[in-house]
């Protein structure tokens, strides 16, 4: 794929709604909201809390079913799929960062980055290659016997990246990657996510409410009661 | 690394709380062996029982004694290979070393003859026949009255007045580890021959015969009480086991309420072993939410608790079957053995016990992680996410 | 002091782990009672026949009526002496075990059958019948003690056994004896049972009835130093209290020594949750500290919360064994060599007792989790 030329949609919705009830109270999360990604995209999406960014952040990864509309990621028709078929297909399309890092205290770096590698039917010694590459990618190949608590804070998150990674995924999705960082790691973090962006051309949509974090993103959009800006 | 290395490292996070529930998983199985093989030894005697003799009593009670010439008339009937007899003399120790033992008058001339589970040389034999008071005991017995043989032995009896004198002649050897080993046998004729025994002359307490080994000693049993049936004393026949177990019968409620105290252990353990899954799984909730967005199916994550659940209960299976092991076959089983043989001559725990705790233990760590393991796979991955326990 | 409700709130928040620790206590709680339950039950059955101005006589060197024989010529002997009542005085009674079917085919048990003299039923002013009538002196009739009646086969209002070939006992009636153990018996004519089992001029046991209890003594050392005969005399009550000893000793020591191995799980149990609760609640202890609680409140919350944990359990626990006192149990009596029937026994004592047992079960599975609780610096407050 050539560099910054806008490519096929790799998420389609059309028409989402996303309603919760808090008791017997209707809330309208998300109301008739149409969102189309490029591929190869780095998207930034910002807004207010409560917003409804993290929910719409859950229904592109798989996470979560809207109430009403279609959803297209990756080719997929994500509400003709069953809870399995969701699963295994956020295992070969999707990966995912965190706010709060979430790696495995019990698991080494290289263990944590292997994870998602264990769904599949690769042998062993491929899985190493593999963590070893992501690793290698984030730069943090030194430290892949190290547990998560000998690592800082920018550490975890990169790993994590490695583990959003190393099974090759489609679209990379992130919510609030540096919302627990420093300056300097939320910077180290970003400057990863647009390498990830430009030489992997991995598709990135991340939720954040740095604006500084946003700029880093080819494409900027505002989620304000439910509504795209 | 696979799967299992998460679930076994997942274990050592809260490294005392895994501790302490092996622990109790550890003691649970140690109680529950430890019952089993009380009721196991207590029915020993009874379970072992030959099944080539037949004992013969009155039928209306244990304590009723029945006319000697019966024994004459027992050997007539086919199928009887040997018969022999004895009387309860309710010995006691008058310097009570001994709290509780076995005194029986028993016919000297074919009492080996038919109990064979207790052996003794002819040479014994033979100076039993010269002793009229002789006396055959059995090793721990001997043992806790102080006498070997040659010695003197003073004994008072329950029923009979006064005291009574033996010469020991002999000391009988078990053939079997649960044969019993605190008996005392002297000869039927010197306490027929006493003044003392004047109600009890000339009368037995109960017979016992040795038939063949493929008799069919029910059919048997019915023949020699027919042919009693219409006399003064009639008699009740049985086979030894059932002898046995006719003296145990008044513990049978003891003993069914120990089957159900047992399964009460395994009952707390399961709470125990459910309520530290339940604490584990509740603090992970939200890791559970990061694999499964990851792309793990719920059924890994069940897999997950279910398996650290049959981790921890089997870990204390196991240390409980070997602390089984040398604390009652090789410790507490010998000295019961040796020490209170009168009560428990065979105190071991049979290896199916150990198998069916260990197996317990692992059934009931499954079942232990069953709901939590269902609650967490069912709860949906964004709720998940959102706990921040 | 930290507020109570604090504890409160805690144990009702964490529900599961409440009622899961709380229920195995329950269940440990509920063994040791009925091993007390059971005790009492022993001792009730075989010490309440016993009178303080009654003497029981055994021939020397047996320990049971059962195995003693005495003549009977010597009953007019026993009644001799000043101490002796003038009303009631002396009766003799032969005792013997019979093998009699359960009537639910179960199996077989020996039974007592006591044969008394025509006082015999006066003598003892507990004994009521409580079904159909007293026995005729001098017939085949018998009654049978409510404890047993019913639960072998003929022995029943209406029914009859054989006491030996052609010689039957008729059942007349029931009767009841205070909770004591007469009440696993069957009661006839001293004579003809006697005569039934050939032992005409023999008794099994004499009891004298004295002018007052202290009147004992002096009795004692007429009847024990005659040198015409060999006899020992006990205090009624004494005589039950050895009876007891063996049976009722052994199941009370059987029982207790399994509730304390099974309160050894239990108190793990509790030390498992009360360490979770402590830990999951490190940021809450630490904003306690920094709000000024001492250490020593804070350990003497959370031990408290692990005893009324306990506690909890142990009401729950000791609630349900009441259901036992509905269950009778047939034990077999070491010394009779006869089974008697026991209904396990509750007495305020019995609960108190299971009471103080949670309460210690929490305290001890409690204690070391307090004292992590209290070392929780001021600084957990701070953390994330």
């Amino acid at each position: 794929m050539s560099q910054g030329e806008p490519s096929a949609s790799i998420v389609t919705l059309s028409g989402i709604n996303k309603t919760f009830y808090r008791g017997k109270e209707p809330i309208h999360v998300l109301e008739n909201l149409d969102l189309d990604v490029p591929g190869g995209s780095f998207e930034a999406l910002m807004g207010p809390s409560g917003s409804g960014k993290s929910t719409l952040l859950n229904i592109i990864a798989g996470l979560d079913r809207p109430t009403s509309g279609t959803v297209r990621v990756a080719g997929e028709d994500l509400t003709k799929l069953s809870d399995g078929q969701l699963a295994k297909w956020r295992s070969q399309t999707i990966g995912f960062v965190f706010q709060s890092f979430n790696l495995i205290p019990v698991l080494t770096a290289a263990q944590n980055v292997e994870l998602p590698l264990l769904l599949t039917s690769l042998s062993a010694a491929d899985r190493k290659t593999h963590v070893e590459t992501a690793l290698r990618i984030v730069g943090l190949v030194d430290r892949m016997h190290h547990y998560p608590r000998q690592l800082s804070g920018g550490q975890e998150q990169r790993v994590a990246i490695a583990r959003a990674i190393v099974n090759d995924p489609k679209i990379i999705v992130a919510d609030e990657p540096t919302g627990d960082l420093d300056r300097k790691s939320a910077d180290d973090v970003l400057t990863l996510m647009d390498r990830l962006n430009k030489e992997l051309h991995k598709t990135i949509f991340m939720v954040t409410h740095d604006p500084s974090a946003a700029e880093r993103a080819s494409v900027q959009r505002k989620l304000d009661k439910g509504a795209l800006q | 690394m696979n799967l299992a290395t998460y679930a076994r490292r997942n274990l050592f996070r809260r490294r005392g709380r895994t501790i302490l529930t092996i622990i109790a998983v550890t003691v649970a199985v140690l109680i529950f062996c430890a019952i089993r093989t009380f009721i196991v030894a207590w029915n020993a005697g009874a379970d072992e029982a030959a099944a080539d003799r037949i004992a013969t009593r009155h039928k209306v009670s244990i304590t009723m004694q029945l006319p000697r010439h019966y024994i004459d008339e027992l050997r007539e009937v086919p199928g009887i290979q040997a018969a022999t007899w004895a009387n309860w003399f309710g010995a006691k120790d008058p310097k009570e070393r001994v709290p509780f033992f076995a005194g029986l008058a028993v016919d000297h001339n074919t009492w080996f003859d038919v109990q064979q589970d207790m052996k003794v040389s002819a040479d014994v034999l033979a100076a039993w026949k010269q002793t009229p008071n002789g006396a055959i005991l059995g090793d721990v017995l001997a043992r806790a009255l102080e006498v070997q043989v040659g010695s003197r032995l003073v004994i008072t009896s329950d029923i009979y007045p006064g005291d009574w004198e033996f010469k020991v002649v002999g000391i009988y050897t078990p053939v079997r580890k649960t044969v019993d080993r605190n008996t005392l046998l002297f000869r039927w004729d010197y306490l027929n021959n006493d003044p003392r025994a004047v109600y009890s002359k000339e009368h037995l307490g109960w017979m016992v015969s040795r038939i063949a080994g493929s008799a069919d000693s029910a059919a048997l049993s019915r023949r020699i009480d027919a042919k009693f049936e219409s006399r003064d004393d009639q008699t009740m026949t049985m086979s030894e086991r059932a002898f046995a177990l006719s003296f145990l019968g008044g513990f049978s409620a003891v003993l069914s309420a120990f089957q159900w105290v047992s399964l009460g252990i395994l009952v707390i353990m399961t709470l125990i072993l459910a309520n530290t899954i339940a604490m584990s799984v509740r603090e992970r909730t939200h890791e559970y939410g990061v694999l499964r967005a990851i792309g793990f199916p719920p059924g890994h994550i069940f897999g997950f608790i279910v398996g650290e659940s049959l981790l921890v209960s089997l870990a204390g299976g196991l240390v409980g079957a070997v602390i089984v092991e040398l604390l009652i076959n090789h410790a507490l089983g010998p000295f019961m053995q040796d020490n209170m043989a009168g009560v428990f001559q065979h105190f071991f725990t049979p290896g199916w016990v150990v198998a069916v705790a260990v197996g317990a233990a692992a059934v009931l760590g499954v079942v232990a992680g069953l709901i939590p393991a269902v609650l967490a796979s069912r709860l949906k991955v964004t709720d998940a996410l959102r706990r921040l326990d | 002091m930290v507020p109570f409700q604090y504890n409160a709130r805690s144990l009702f928040v964490r529900k599961v782990t409440t009622l899961a620790t709380a229920l195995g206590i329950a269940l440990v709680v509920f063994v040791f009672a009925a091993a007390l339950m059971l005790g009492e039950g022993v001792n009730r059955a075989l010490k309440t026949a016993g009178r303080p101005d009654t003497v029981v006589i055994l021939r020397k060197g047996s320990d049971a009526e059962l195995t003693s024989a005495i003549a009977n010529e010597y009953l007019g002997l026993f009644r001799g002496p000043a101490q002796v009542a003038q009303a009631g005085g002396v009766i003799g009674e032969i005792i013997v075990v019979v093998t009699a079917e359960h009537a639910d085919g179960s199996g077989v048990s020996n039974v007592l059958v006591r044969g008394t003299p025509p006082g015999g039923l006066a003598f003892r002013p507990e004994i009521k019948i409580t079904s159909g009538r007293a026995p005729r002196p001098g017939t085949n009739e018998v009654i049978v003690g409510t404890a047993i009646s019913g639960r072998f086969k003929g022995l029943f209002p209406g029914q009859s056994i054989d006491l030996r070939r052609n010689r039957p006992l008729q059942v007349v009636g029931e009767f009841s004896a205070d909770g004591s153990s007469y009440e696993s018996e069957v009661w006839g004519d001293l004579d003809y049972v006697r005569n039934a089992l050939g032992r005409e001029a023999v008794v099994s046991s004499a009891r004298v009835r004295l002018n007052t209890p202290s009147d004992f003594d002096a009795y004692r050392q007429l009847i024990e130093g005659d040198k015409r005969y060999s006899m020992k005399a006990m205090r009624e009550p004494d005589f039950y209290e050895k009876q007891s000893q063996a049976t009722g000793g052994f199941l009370k020591g059987l029982g207790l020594t399994v509730a304390i191995l099974f309160s050894i799980a239990a108190m793990i149990g509790a030390a498992i949750t009360m360490n979770g609760a402590v830990a999951h609640r490190t940021r809450e202890i630490g904003t306690l500290r920094a709000l000024g609680f001492s250490r020593a409140s804070i350990l003497t919350s959370f031990l408290i919360e692990a005893i009324v944990l306990a506690v909890i359990g142990g009401v729950v626990g000791s609630t349900l064994v009441l259901l036992l006192s509905l269950v009778s149990f047939p034990v077999m009596n070491f010394q009779t060599f006869s089974e008697i029937v026991i209904r396990f026994h509750a007495t305020p004592a019995v609960f108190v007792k299971a009471l103080v047992f949670s309460g210690v079960m929490g305290l001890i599975g409690g204690l070391v989790p307090a004292i992590r609780a209290s070392r929780v610096s001021p600084v957990e407050a701070m953390r994330g």
